[in-house]
């Protein structure tokens, strides 16, 4: 089997792979436990989706670690956090624009695991750089020329874009090849039983790497009637052709961010990068509990609200609290202050 | 009487008078952000944000934790894609962006990548460019906010993640990059330094009240210019510490509590 970096910039094999999936509007939902052991496969390239901790597929990832997927090999602009599980033989190594957390700092299994030579780093990027390499995919082309990256060491140590000239002005650029990763997995605020998936808020890269993946699977705050979809069709990000799995996966980007519906747990997240995740068998410890110890994503809810000595449906609704007003995504009623009971109902039923 | 303050009020205040009203701005969070919050709430009303993540001119409501969360996002006019801010920038219409970095040199290249010899076996791991690369690149006017030591300011970086001046003047337009862009001020605990214009190298241009040409070198890696005319830097006015402390960072989350 070709490793991950063979086939990542394959447009052909790409072209060939994605044009053989049905176009037809088929119904895809499913359990996120079972889209992940069918579609994240030992070996593939995962790249990291939404602006990672900010709407990103939190549940999923926590679900790769739980299967002890293997040998993986991460995509960052950014990410970083299923970077854990690097020390759990899960991810090998990555192709890098961010890791890390911002202001908070650094993910300490990344930095140690590249320091101690475990963690390759395949390539260096910039934003700008590894967002153009997806649009060229995006595109349906197979490079495109920017100006980002031009006379750094970002460009002269990434093995994979070249320096090039404009052929009407002679002056230098940064041709930079379409990447096509093996699985995107995506937060969106709803998506229909096809894959439509629409968000309120920023998209980041989502749109490019929906089309760019090779397999795709959508996580969402709630499956909603395709009729809904099309009321609000300008906030449709993924469109179904792209689309393996869909699943319904409320609270999907805990302990991160949703836009308009729940904010960062930010103690929860600040404890986690700097002081569960510290040292090797700290984080050992963190993954027993959290991970191993936990059928799903709702027990793992249900401990950090156990944690603070809260009923789980408190901690959702003060997360909530924190949540930006919904009125100015647009929102409206599906945001904080509407279809609530819902999903109350569903963590109350799913969580232990 | 002024307030007493601390040296990261300081570097958030001096960087927030340096965005003119009308301009556009591309930031991350931290002190950056703060700045360009304090700007907004003074001097520059009419200052847009963009953020990395695809948010064009939103109202921030507090302090973003992170540039793709929902305060971000809060009320901007545009949501929009990481590839359209950074080709936004591409095309020519961002006039600032603000940086940090682990180093940085003479000609105002950044690394936030690694320290070490070799980038394949780097000693420390830093979490890379981010969109530090592509601002600095193509944003007209470079900002930096750091403190200042030797450990910082190196006579070459380890690895350059972010473009200054490259090595001196016509070095960034003949790498292919936009012409008339590059590296501004440098914002420190210490004073606010800038580029010779024939060289493109640091000088000294302002320094903040209390501190010494000789202090300044001490604690900078290569030899640094002086400006023709040296000033001093107005201290943060008791109005810019009070948005600050109440309405920027109430919970102290950059500027300490």
């Amino acid at each position: 089997m070709a490793h991950a970096n063979d086939r990542l910039f394959d447009h052909q094999m790409a072209r060939e792979f994605k044009l053989k999936k049905t176009r037809a509007l088929v119904d895809k939902r499913m359990d996120l436990s079972d889209a992940v052991a069918q579609y994240v496969e030992d070996g593939d390239s995962l790249i990291e989706t939404g602006f990672a901790y900010a709407r990103g597929p939190m549940a999923a990832y926590w679900e790769i670690g739980r299967q002890k997927k293997q040998n993986l090999v991460g995509i960052y602009t950014p990410g970083g956090l299923n970077n854990l599980w690097h020390e759990f033989g899960g991810i090998e190594g990555a192709h890098v624009a961010y890791v890390g957390v911002e202001m908070r700092g650094l993910i300490a299994p990344f930095r140690r695991g590249v320091e101690a030579g475990t963690l390759k780093v395949f390539s260096d990027w910039s934003h700008g750089g590894l967002s153009a390499s997806l649009r060229a995919a995006e595109q349906g082309m197979n490079y495109v020329a920017s100006k980002s990256m031009l006379g750094s060491d970002v460009m002269k140590d990434n093995p994979y874009v070249k320096l090039g000239e404009d052929p009407w002005t002679g002056e230098p650029v940064c041709l930079i090849p379409a990447m096509y990763p093996d699985v995107a997995i995506f937060h969106v605020h709803h998506a229909d039983k096809y894959g439509n998936g629409r968000v309120w808020g920023l998209s980041v890269n989502d749109t490019a790497i929906a089309i760019a993946a090779k397999k795709v699977v959508v996580t969402c705050e709630r499956i909603v009637d395709t009729d809904d979809i099309r009321a609000s069709a300008a906030n449709v990000i993924i469109p179904w052709y792209c689309v393996d799995a869909v699943c319904e996966v409320p609270y999907g980007a805990w302990p991160g961010d949703m836009p308009g519906m729940y904010y960062f747990d930010r103690p929860l997240q600040e404890q986690v990068v700097r002081v569960d995740w510290k040292t090797p068998e700290a984080t050992k410890a963190w993954v027993e509990t959290n991970i191993y110890g936990t059928k799903n994503h709702y027990e793992m809810i249900q401990l950090a609200a156990d944690e603070e000595g809260m009923n789980v449906l408190d901690y959702v609704k003060r997360l909530e609290q924190f949540a930006c007003s919904a009125a100015y995504f647009g929102i409206g009623t599906w945001g904080t202050g509407g279809e609530r009971d819902w999903k109350y109902e569903e963590v109350a039923k799913r969580a232990i | 009487m002024t307030t007493s303050y601390n040296a990261m009020e300081l570097m958030i205040c001096v960087a927030s008078r340096e965005l003119e009203d009308g301009s556009t701005l591309a930031v991350g969070t931290g002190a950056p952000c703060a700045a360009a919050m304090l700007a907004q709430k003074l001097s520059s009303p009419n200052l847009s944000i963009l953020f990395e993540a695809g948010s064009v001119n939103p109202q921030l409501p507090e302090m973003p934790i992170s540039v793709g969360d929902s305060r971000a996002g809060h009320k901007a006019v545009m949501v929009s894609t990481m590839g359209a801010i950074m080709e936004t920038c591409q095309r020519g219409y961002v006039d600032y962006t603000f940086l940090g970095g682990a180093q940085i040199d003479m000609y105002g290249n950044l690394n936030s990548t690694m320290i070490g010899d070799n980038y394949q076996e780097p000693k420390v791991r830093f979490p890379g460019s981010g969109g530090a690369n592509d601002l600095a690149s193509l944003c007209w006017k470079t900002i930096v906010i750091t403190p200042m030591d030797d450990r910082r300011f190196v006579e070459q970086v380890d690895f350059i993640t972010t473009p200054g001046y490259l090595t001196g003047k016509g070095a960034r337009e003949a790498a292919g990059l936009p012409e008339g862009t590059g590296p501004y001020k440098v914002i420190t605990n210490l004073c606010i330094l800038g580029y010779d214009d024939d060289t493109c190298r640091m000088r000294i241009e302002s320094l903040h009240p209390g501190v010494t040409v000789e202090k300044v070198r001490e604690n900078c890696g290569f030899e640094l210019l002086l400006a023709d005319s040296l000033e001093e830097t107005h201290p943060p006015t008791d109005e810019e510490l009070r948005i600050l402390r109440e309405e920027v960072d109430p919970d102290g989350y950059i500027i300490g509590r």
